[in-house]
């Protein structure tokens, strides 16, 4: 079936009201998130960036137009979605094993549970820590931990709202490798907003760039580079020079000239 | 974590100064004759009297006596408490039905109920327990209804990511992260429910009790037991406090660093 794991955005506007007035939060949002593909969502604070990934999630409330996972509306959260928040949201009175195993499918048996966080804690490399508090984690470890427990029921598509947000510049280069190895081992689809557009680029199979106030996509580049990719090389730079462009923010061109 | 267990020496010798230096002015003032020994008997005598009640079991019989007051006050009001800080806390509609009342009716100090509770439930046994209960039941109110409050939005919206149903977000979210604050009010209300069954018995007519033990040594003008009613209390006091706080600092170990 073509329509598996397949994500159809189709003229989805969002409205929130505030102070008895509406505020148009998205306005006219299509958007095709192929099986197991990698998408940015890139733009500046307050573009709804946020309220997109909620809507797709299931905990943004009531909207127009559609959002279709699996061919069917998206109405309320489910198992098929994923989604790691900025603050990796452990909860610090269970260990990092009972976290990860916190959202599992209830139907699943409790040899078969032990088996699925076993294997997740060894994807995000993070044995030895199983009976470890959130508190004992650093920032990067915490959120291979969210991370994890987001992928535990294998859902078709996973959200990420600024994961490596609250990371120091060295980890989260580092958490932007590992991220990529686990999309890869999944198989999953991921839709990744984030401020960084080098993360962008060096993530994602096309970038979305979203304009504010209110939010709309702008533009759709595809990034064509193989993996791993080079953030120094030409195409790569070219390519990130063409999204700062999205916000009037691209290099000063002197140097192209004086080859 | 090693710093938190280690046992300092000094510490211990600093706080037995002033107890230690009571009881030697106690037994110079006794050994002097400057007070009349019927009206302080000597530490010596108290001692004594101490190692017989032990002996013969009249010490213990009168703290189980008390205990059980104390536990059926505490368990009942409680657990009230509990009940109707939960439903405040989880309910908007409850806290504004329930609130002001309970609020005001808070500010009405324990002893003022004595004379009502005598009328309504009599001297006796029931009506110190009901008087238990109601010193028990505040504590408990206030600071289950502050940890339900303070539970972060957060963590609620990842029950819903997971799809979790109503009763399981307040079981497997709220109520865990509510635990630390509940548990501040349970301790708070156990040391109250013992200084009140003290002061229950004193206004009642119940056999048997720490409380009645004094009462009835001082009709006999038997200060050693009086004064070995008083060292009772507070040590009791003492040990229920300090074994409460080793519980908490075993189960809610992940709270030390969360706060």
């Amino acid at each position: 079936m073509t329509e598996a794991g397949k994500l159809y955005i189709r003229g989805l506007n969002k409205k929130f009201n505030v102070d008895a007035k509406e505020i148009s939060v998205l306005e006219a949002i299509n958007l095709t998130v192929e099986r197991g593909e990698f998408v940015s969502i890139i733009g500046t604070s307050g573009c709804g960036k946020t309220t997109l990934l909620k809507l797709i999630v299931g905990l943004g409330g009531s909207y127009e137009g559609d959002i279709i996972l699996n061919g069917k509306r998206v109405d309320g959260p489910g198992l098929d979605r994923g989604i790691v928040f900025q603050d990796h949201r452990l909860l610090p009175w269970l260990t990092v094993s009972e976290n990860i195993g916190f959202g599992l499918d209830a139907k699943i048996k409790k040899a078969e549970r032990q088996e699925i966080i076993r294997k997740h804690i060894q994807l995000i490399g993070l044995r030895g820590f199983e009976k470890a508090y959130p508190y004992q984690l650093s920032g990067g470890m915490a959120q291979r931990a969210a991370i994890a427990r987001s992928l535990v029921n294998r859902p078709a598509i996973l959200m990420l709202d600024e994961p490596l947000g609250a990371l120091d510049a060295l980890t989260r280069m580092y958490m932007q490798r590992e991220l990529e190895k686990i999309w890869k081992e999944e198989r999953i689809a991921m839709i990744m907003v984030t401020h960084d557009v080098e993360e962008a680029i060096y993530l994602a199979d096309k970038v979305v760039v979203m304009s504010s106030r209110p939010g709309k996509i702008n533009k759709v580049i595809p990034i064509p580079l193989a993996r791993p990719r080079d953030r120094d090389s030409y195409e790569f730079i070219r390519i990130k020079d063409e999204i700062l462009k999205e916000f009037h923010l691209e290099a000063e061109k002197y140097f192209s000239y004086s080859i | 974590m090693a710093s938190r267990k280690k046992f300092i020496w000094g510490d211990l010798l600093a706080g037995l100064l002033l107890p230690l230096g009571l009881l030697v002015l106690w037994q110079v003032i006794s050994c002097a004759g400057w007070v009349n020994a019927s009206i302080l008997p000597s530490p010596v005598k108290v001692l004594k009297v101490i190692e017989d009640s032990l002996a013969d079991g009249f010490l213990l019989k009168n703290l189980l006596i008390s205990f059980n007051r104390v536990i059926r006050g505490f368990l009942f009001g409680s657990g009230i408490g509990f009940v109707m800080g939960t439903w405040m806390g989880l309910s908007k509609t409850a806290e504004k039905a329930l609130g002001p009342f309970f609020h005001a009716v808070r500010n009405v100090p324990l002893v003022g109920w004595v004379p009502l509770f005598i009328i309504w439930f009599g001297f006796g046994e029931f009506s110190q327990v009901v008087f238990i209960s109601v010193g028990a039941f505040y504590p408990v109110v206030l600071n289950t209804l502050q940890g339900i409050r303070g539970v972060r939005r957060e963590y609620v919206e990842l029950g819903r990511v997971f799809g979790f149903s109503r009763l399981k977000v307040f079981t497997k979210i709220i109520l865990p992260a509510a635990v630390p604050s509940v548990f501040t009010g349970v301790r708070l209300s156990l040391s109250t429910s013992w200084m009140l069954v003290v002061a229950a018995e004193l206004f009642g007519v119940s056999t048997g009790g720490v409380g009645n033990m004094m009462m009835d040594a001082r009709e006999f003008f038997k200060m050693d037991i009086v004064i070995m009613g008083i060292l009772t209390i507070g040590a009791v006091g003492f040990i229920m406090n300090q074994l409460l706080a080793a519980i908490e600092g075993h189960f809610l170990s992940w709270k030390r660093r969360t706060a």
